[in-house]
């Protein structure tokens, strides 16, 4: 191809040919939108229960998480009936590939933020700590500074979502690597038991970025064909419950 | 290159020798490298222009045919994939105004040079059209018939082995051995289609040039053919014109997308845009104009 060409110019006005189908892409990516809004919101709600040990939010945590796993239930069925009625190709086929693996990491998140008030619940509250609560406060905070950002990458389909999530992501390893080593030195004060329980938290607040980064790996894939690499983490059997 | 066709007894030997094609390389099996990779392919186009009279089809086509793989060219009605493919076996000639300019080369020989006998290029590169269209005449005769003229000279026995290994090559002869002197058109669509690659393929071609042939056939026929395909390409190299974009994932190893763009005199020319291994082709096309075409988006 020559750049003094006009292939427009042959080519008749068809845009719109697919206005249905690329309502319907539009829509799915509105769905993992939204489904991503919920589950940051009820992390951040978790991380709130946990931090204030209000156990009252335990239950909203819960259906909220029920809510998300009913928008995963449609989403991914309306994902399958258009891969199968529409038989994407190219840009399509990617995002829809990645819609579905998105749709995983998301529903997968969402547990994780029900997991955490579980914990909560199990030790009836965590007590207040002058060096373990700011600590977990400030992995909260990571965990969903890189969460917010995964579902953005996923909005504007940011091409480099992947590096960028990636390099976002060592924030919450180190917090969540200070939080660990802070209750393992204070564990005697807030009792062996609450000990356990929040450093499972903390485990759940760094899978919980972890989806992140692989959503920003999905996004990557969708925009430019470049399959995931040796990063790629957060496996279901590693998110524990 | 008779290394394919083992199941076919014809006698070649008495076939004319043409001197511009005896040095053809044996085929090249390893199909997963890029024809750059795999050196000279069963057929090279270079900067192939063809012309109707004045009105020039497709511009400046340079393309490289892999042995043993099926190669699908797709793209808008009138881009010229028709008239490429007619010219890859002189086909083109039977048309009085059509010209080819350029080169295109069979296994290293240029097809389009002097002295070089268009119907042995159509029998070395053979062709199945869109519409089946068997002869009228028994299933038998309707490959005995296109050996013969083509130069078979074997006996009766022989010509019976041939008509046998043409029909087990294209899937056909369970169905037929019980009523070969039947006619060909007693057959339905799908069936005739295999006749026309049984046909086809008893010349003894080593490339099988199909031009939309299963856009007449229903779903499960042209499974069937494309099935067909696969088990051809062991043996054979295929380019095949298609409308079915699906048909086009589902059977090639690499797809050709062809465009049509106005020139400045207002002509619609036709020209390549991309070649490129078909997973590659449907997953990440290199050419946004492949990307808008093979999703169905223009402009
Ligand atoms: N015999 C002919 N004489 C003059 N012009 C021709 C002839 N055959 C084809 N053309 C023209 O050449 C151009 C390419 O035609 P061709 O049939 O190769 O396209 P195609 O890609 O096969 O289209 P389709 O998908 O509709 O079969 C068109 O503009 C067509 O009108
Ligand atoms: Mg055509």
């Amino acid at each position: 191809m020559t750049a003094d060409r006009d292939v427009t110019a042959a080519v008749p006005e068809r845009e719109g040919t697919r206005q249905h189908f690329d309502e319907t892409l539009e829509q799915i990516k509105q769905d993992l939108v939204t489904m991503g809004s919920l589950v940051l919101e009820n992390v951040r709600r978790a991380g709130d229960a946990m931090v204030e040990s209000r156990l009252d939010l335990v239950e909203v945590v819960r259906e909220v998480d029920d809510q998300v796993d009913q928008l995963y239930l449609e989403a991914e069925k309306l994902t399958f009936e258009t891969l199968a009625r529409q038989q994407p190709v190219a840009g399509d086929l990617r995002f829809l590939v990645a819609a579905t693996r998105i749709l995983y990491e998301l529903e997968r998140s969402g547990d994780l933020a029900y997991n955490c008030v579980k914990m909560l619940a199990r030790v009836d509250g965590f007590p207040q700590h002058p060096l373990i609560t700011p600590l977990l406060e400030a992995s909260v905070t990571a965990s969903c500074k890189v969460f917010a950002q995964g579902i953005d990458a996923l909005a504007d389909l940011v091409p480099d979502a992947g590096a960028k999530l990636d390099a976002a992501d060592d924030e919450v390893d180190h917090m969540v690597s200070e939080l660990f080593t802070v209750v393992g030195r204070h564990s005697f004060e807030v009792g062996l038991e609450v000990a356990i329980a929040l450093s499972r938290v903390g485990r759940f607040l760094e899978r919980i970025a972890d989806h992140a980064v692989n959503i920003g790996e999905h996004v990557t894939y969708t925009v430019t064909a470049a399959l995931p690499g040796e990063g790629h983490n957060a496996t279901a059997d590693e998110d524990g419950g | 290159m008779n290394d394919t066709t083992e199941t076919l007894s014809v006698d070649t030997a008495d076939m004319p020798p043409d001197p511009t094609l005896t040095a053809a390389p044996t085929a090249m099996k390893n199909a997963r490298e890029t024809p750059e990779e795999a050196g000279p392919g069963v057929i090279e186009t270079k900067n192939m222009d063809v012309f109707y009279g004045d009105f020039k089809a497709v511009a400046d086509v340079s393309m490289n045919f892999a042995f043993n793989e099926i190669s699908a060219l797709i793209g808008p009605s009138g881009c010229g994939k028709s008239t490429v493919l007619r010219s890859l076996n002189r086909m083109n000639d039977l048309i009085p105004t059509a010209r080819t300019d350029g080169e295109v080369l069979y296994h290293g020989a240029n097809i389009y040079a002097p002295g070089v006998d268009p119907v042995e290029i159509r029998r070395r590169i053979g062709m199945v059209f869109q519409k089946p269209n068997p002869f009228p005449k028994s299933i038998f005769d309707n490959i005995a018939w296109g050996a013969k003229i083509n130069g078979f000279k074997g006996s009766k026995a022989d010509m019976k082995d041939l008509v046998e290994g043409a029909l087990r090559q294209a899937a056909l002869w369970d169905e037929v051995k019980d009523k070969l002197n039947e006619s060909g058109l007693s057959l339905s669509g799908g069936q005739q289609q295999r006749l026309c690659i049984a046909r086809a393929v008893a010349t003894q071609p080593d490339v099988i040039l199909m031009d939309e042939p299963c856009s007449a056939l229903d779903p499960i026929a042209t499974l069937r053919i494309e099935e067909l395909m696969l088990e051809l390409k062991e043996n054979y190299s295929i380019i095949i014109v298609t409308h079915n974009m699906q048909q086009a994932a589902r059977v090639s190893d690499r797809t050709a997308f062809f465009n049509v763009e106005l020139d400045t005199k207002g002509q619609r020319t036709g020209y390549l845009v991309e070649f490129s291994p078909t997973d590659q082709l449907f997953t990440s096309p290199k050419e946004k104009a492949t990307e808008d075409y093979i999703t169905g988006r223009f402009g």
